[in-house]
């Protein structure tokens, strides 16, 4: 179950030296923020949702034109989530949630950049209960964002991005109790932090 | 054609992968988990719900030292908290009886004062009763309420430690507010259980259970 925490730290270690000078890697912090994970009805309507949550980012990106770049990009983020029915909420516990992407990257107007791609996002609850009674559900995801980067040293650029993305949830409790599809759950995040690499 | 066919298509695919949600069931085939009580004044019956408010969990349950009584009481609640997707109902074993909520005591039950009392589990290895003290009113339900686990076989017969499981499992059931015994057999609230866990509609019982006004408000000694 540590492998996820893993992945950012192999990409640091890999992008200066395995992947070469053609390659950009950077690394961010920021918060997420998640739409409805459940809705369900007893007596009333119940919606379970996750906190605002603190997340890191890290991942590399190879240039496979003059314009264009191929990358990965891993993030980490644990927060809390909580149900809540007439008003009132309930603590659930601790999501983490890592999720990697597959994508490309390109210009958009000087120092921005889009981006866009595809992956999967594994849910790991801190219990197995409640909706996670059978743990959490590794989804496909979708997504993409904007980079915006400036020079601060060197070789070191100042990098702040935003993300969408966009995966279908549900749990194997879930479906066991008669859930029947799965809830579209958007992302949103904002994040901070240094890029190093080609310019 | 084939080519607005195929973007038809396309869009709808897109369309219900992004805009459907998830669909909950619908929570039928329950048993009835109230209990009936003679209305003061008369004539007539009082139905009697009840569940532990968020603010009064985890539940305080103090458990004889005994026959493993407080290792199938801690399973019992690990079972019945499990039934629950949102931490309705959360229990946790305590060391002072004074503060407990719920006591567990092995034996047969005593005399019954004005409490009242659901008899379950009349197998010939072990037997189990809860005791409610309510008010007349039908209003209050005092404080703790009273489990009684009673081995009726030596330890080591054949069946005892399962009929306790079960039995503890149907008690604490009572516990967290299934006042009622279900009329199917393969329900672990039947009276006399036979299964060793919770069904699926005895899931669906303690979820309505929870999502279900109370007519009794607890009050401490």
């Amino acid at each position: 179950m540590l492998r996820p925490y893993l992945i950012p730290a192999l990409l640091l270690a890999a992008g200066p030296g395995a992947l070469g000078a053609q390659t950009d890697y950077y690394a961010r912090v920021g918060v997420v923020g998640a739409s409805t994970l459940v809705r369900d009805v007893l007596g009333t309507e119940i919606s379970v949702r996750q906190s605002i949550a603190p997340m890191v980012t890290a991942g590399a990106a190879m240039a496979i034109s003059p314009e264009y770049r191929a990358g990965i990009e891993a993030t980490l983020a644990s927060g809390g989530f909580d149900a809540e029915q007439n008003g009132g909420e309930t603590a659930l516990g601790t999501i983490r949630t890592a999720s990697v992407l597959l994508g490309l990257d390109g210009p958009i107007w000087r120092s921005v950049r889009w981006r866009a791609g595809l992956g999967g996002i594994l849910y790991w609850p801190s219990e197995d209960r409640g909706i996670f009674l059978q743990g959490g559900p590794v989804r496909f995801l979708a997504g993409g964002g904007a980079d915006w980067r400036r020079p601060v040293m060197s070789s070191w650029d100042l990098m702040v991005s935003a993300r969408y993305d966009f995966h279908r949830f549900t749990t194997d409790e879930l479906e066991r109790r008669g859930f029947s599809q799965a809830q579209g759950v958007s992302r949103v995040s904002l994040s901070v932090g240094l890029a190093r690499g080609t310019r | 054609m084939m080519a607005i066919s195929r973007r038809l298509t396309f869009g709808a695919a897109v369309t219900a992968l992004a805009c459907g949600d998830i669909a909950a069931p619908v929570r039928g085939d329950l048993y009835e988990w109230r209990l009936e009580a003679p209305s003061i004044p008369g004539p007539g019956l009082d139905t009697l719900s009840f569940h532990w408010d968020r603010n009064d969990l985890p539940v305080r349950v103090w458990v004889e030292d005994t026959d493993d009584l407080p290792g199938h009481v801690a399973r019992a609640l690990d079972v019945w908290e499990s039934v629950f997707l949102y931490r309705e109902f959360e229990g946790t074993l305590v060391s002072d009886s004074t503060t407990a909520d719920v006591i567990v005591l092995r034996g047969a039950a005593g005399p019954k004062l004005r409490m009242k009392r659901l008899h379950s589990a009349l197998a010939p290895e072990c037997a189990g009763a809860t005791d409610l003290d309510i008010d007349v009113a039908n209003t209050e339900l005092r404080l703790p309420i009273r489990v009684f686990i009673d081995p009726r076989s030596l330890p080591d017969d054949p069946g005892i430690e399962s009929c306790l499981a079960l039995t503890t499992i149907h008690e604490m059931g009572h516990a967290l507010g299934i006042f009622a015994h279900s009329p199917d057999p393969e329900d672990i609230m039947f009276a006399d259980p036979e299964v060793e866990l919770p069904s699926a509609r005895d899931r669906r019982t303690a979820e309505a259970v929870y999502h279900t006004p109370p007519t009794l408000q607890v009050v401490r000694p």
